[in-house]
């Protein structure tokens, strides 16, 4: 964390100087103050972004001071002043104070010229105090998630059907030296306002049972967790629908699973702009492909053992053989691989071959990945807590888990590479798809191989899970 | 049957767990004591197969205990947290090890009746998930899911530890009565000399890793209680 933190800061203090060069002499702007003012709002959008993942929210243990004679509302205080001590809310001063200095000023003279970074600097402050009263508030809930969802969506559709451009309003709001002064006193008030609706969240928050669990989020994704119909699978729907429980009612493995459905999406970033059908380069939808049908496989797979760290004496000694846990494991990631290849049907918009590339990988996710993995998350895998968040931590990723994708990723080229370069792209497609369909023919021998493994290993597995 | 032979743990130059033999006949009450450090839970987690022997084996009705699985439906145990789901209601919880022993809804619920005593209105129907409930709470339920399937064999570690004194005398009279209805095994692991004693007819004194003293009848708690004070 400290190396990202000086990084940023490298980062945004080297942009900083050279921005205007950036925008006169590469993105060719007569305008630079202009063209600033025209992407500010998008900046703040990526900041918010940024500090959604990456700020967390202010913590200090104050159960030890609760019983001393200590005010609350100063310990609020106290709380709330100390996380401004965030390497973001350095970023916009580094990004934009030389620019403000050389090229606003003389455009604005400089009165104006600070009264902009001054609302650049409060907004970017409101974005902090913004974040924190959504972690505390709706952060993990299905309101907030719909929110957040619903209002870039929305600023999304709107910029990209034109009802309004987003540029247009940010130039709107920055690009006049007579009514900056209001902007700035504007957004003051609304951080103030912010702050003060931070600091009563937080003094009616300090009471010991808030800290002792997370009852209320995980009561409410509880009630969605239980799939009665899997029972209808025998002893593999009971461990599938168990596993289920777990990642919907547990915060990390729940960040994982939204995180794989941004994976969804990655087509969109990956196959836009490269031309339909035909033009596409296949090793690029070869690549995205294995993402956008695994995503979820990939991401929850590496730490696929450790899931169940906490309770993992429990899957041992009860009546359920080592080859039936696999295979549970095996049929929930199968199927998860199978439900991203439906949803991304829609790819076929963009040309129906995509869909027989996707159509390939999920057979070789299914017939090949699946077993990479499996066997690599037998690879000294670590505790981890369940109830910690998922963005950032780190918490169970060892060595296993860095190299994980690797093998996944390469995995497809080594059967499609050689077919391509003798006979043709289609061919080497094909050999993908038949080497996963062989690997699905296959599954009960692999499933053994797995089990049997599993079997000689989950005693070095049990007792890393016991370390505390 | 469970028949434990030449079975040693070794921690690289430590020996934890060192047993020539010892043998637990079918309906025996069989006790453990030793104090902290003595390998009373190592040695039952090898008889669970959580742990790898370093020699040795041990055996439930004559079949080795790795490498296989039979025996889980005839052995049910609660050692530590490890053994229940943080993210279930007990009665999910409840429900899911039931369905591993084929449970039919009425035979969850004259489970779930039976334990009623010791669950105390705490337990049955909460809508809490296991991870939330207070210490002494979490052994009630993992005691109680130890029954579920009629097993031959049930084993506890410290059951009596953080029950409150009601709860505490209720699971005697409860494992007694079991005992009254049916063949069944304990094997229990306890620092309360007199609870183990009231309960169990066999007491087995472990002392770093050894088995040095193998009691039964009346002069047991007092054999016991000399050997701690020195």
């Amino acid at each position: 964390m400290g190396f990202l933190a000086l990084m940023i800061v490298g980062y945004s203090l080297g942009l900083g100087f050279a921005l205007n060069g950036i925008i006169t002499n590469y993105l060719k702007q007569d305008d630079s103050l202009l063209f600033v003012n025209k992407i500010l709002l998008y900046y703040f959008g990526f900041e918010f972004v940024m500090r959604y993942f990456m700020q967390n929210l202010p913590a200090l243990d104050v159960q030890p001071y609760l019983h001393l004679p200590i005010k609350r509302s100063f310990i609020a205080h106290y709380l709330l002043s100390k996380s401004l001590v965030h390497v973001f809310n350095s970023s916009v001063f580094l990004l934009f104070a030389p620019f403000t200095l050389t090229l606003v000023a003389r455009q604005w003279g400089l009165s104006a010229a600070l009264g902009w970074l001054g609302s650049l600097i409060t907004i970017s402050l409101l974005l902090h105090y913004l974040i924190i009263y959504y972690k505390k508030k709706w952060d993990d809930t299905i309101v907030g998630i719909a929110i957040l969802v619903g209002v870039f969506g929305l600023l999304g559709a709107a910029d990209y059907y034109q009802w309004f451009q987003l540029s247009d309003v940010s130039v709107a709001i920055f690009h006049r030296s007579s009514t900056i002064l209001f902007v700035l006193i504007f957004s003051v008030a609304l951080l103030t306002v912010l702050y003060w609706l931070n600091f009563r969240v937080f003094v009616s928050s300090m009471y010991g049972d808030e800290w002792s669990s997370q009852k209320d989020s995980a009561t409410e994704w509880g009630k969605y967790s239980d799939w009665q119909f899997l029972q209808g699978f025998g002893a593999y729907g009971e461990w599938i629908s168990l596993e289920i429980k777990l990642i919907l009612r547990n915060k990390r493995p729940r960040t994982f699973l939204f995180v794989s459905i941004f994976f969804l999406l990655y087509g969109l970033v990956f196959y836009r702009d490269r031309g339909t059908g035909h033009a596409m380069p296949p090793s690029t939808v070869l690549f995205a492909g294995t993402f956008i049908t695994g995503a979820f496989m990939i991401n929850y797979g590496q730490l696929l053992f450790s899931w169940q760290s906490g309770h993992f004496d429990f899957t041992l000694t009860r009546p359920i053989s080592m080859r039936q846990f696999i295979e549970s494991k095996y049929w929930l990631l199968s199927a998860t691989t199978l439900l991203a290849f439906v949803l991304s049907l829609p790819y076929a918009y963009l040309g129906w071959r995509i869909i027989l590339f996707h159509l390939a990988m999920t057979l070789f996710n299914m017939g090949i990945n699946i077993f990479i993995i499996m066997n690599m998350a037998m690879w000294g895998p670590q505790k981890i807590d369940l109830k910690k968040g998922g963005a950032f931590n780190y918490e169970g990723v060892g060595a296993a888990q860095w190299v994980m994708a690797i093998p996944i990723l390469l995995a497809p080229f080594v059967f499609y590479l050689p077919f391509k370069f003798i006979f043709s792209n289609e061919i080497g497609i094909l050999a993908v798809g038949l080497v996963g369909l062989a690997g699905l023919a296959l599954r009960p021998y692999l499933i053994d191989l797995t089990a049997k493994r599993f079997e000689n290993k989950k005693y070095e597995i049990a007792a890393g899970f016991r370390k505390e | 049957m469970i028949e434990v032979k030449g079975l040693k743990k070794v921690y690289k130059t430590t020996t934890v767990v060192d047993v020539e033999s010892l043998t637990i006949g079918n309906n025996e009450s069989f006790g453990l004591v030793g104090n902290n450090g003595a390998g009373k839970t190592t040695l039952f987690r090898m008889m669970l197969d959580l742990v790898k022997a370093s020699a040795g084996v041990v055996t439930i009705d004559g079949k080795n205990v790795r490498g296989n699985d039979e025996w889980k439906k005839q052995v049910g145990s609660f050692l530590d947290e490890g053994f229940l789901i943080p993210y279930l209601t007990p009665n999910e919880y409840f429900r899911f090890v039931g369905n591993l022993h084929g449970y039919s809804a009425d035979d969850l619920k004259s489970f779930l009746a039976k334990f009623e005593v010791i669950f105390h209105g705490e337990i049955n129907g909460q809508n809490k998930y296991i991870g939330d409930l207070s210490k002494g709470n979490l052994k009630k339920v993992g005691i109680a899911a130890s029954f579920i399937g009629n097993p031959q064999v049930i084993m506890l570690d410290e059951p009596f530890e953080n029950l409150d004194p009601t709860s505490q005398i209720r699971l005697k009279e409860l494992l007694q009565a079991e005992r009254k209805l049916r063949q069944v095994t304990y094997l229990i692991s306890s620092h309360d000399l007199n609870h183990v004693t009231e309960i169990c007819d066999r007491i087995v004194l472990l002392e770093k890793g050894k088995i040095i003293k193998d009691l039964r009848g009346n002069t047991t708690l007092a054999e016991l209680e000399e050997y701690f004070k020195a």
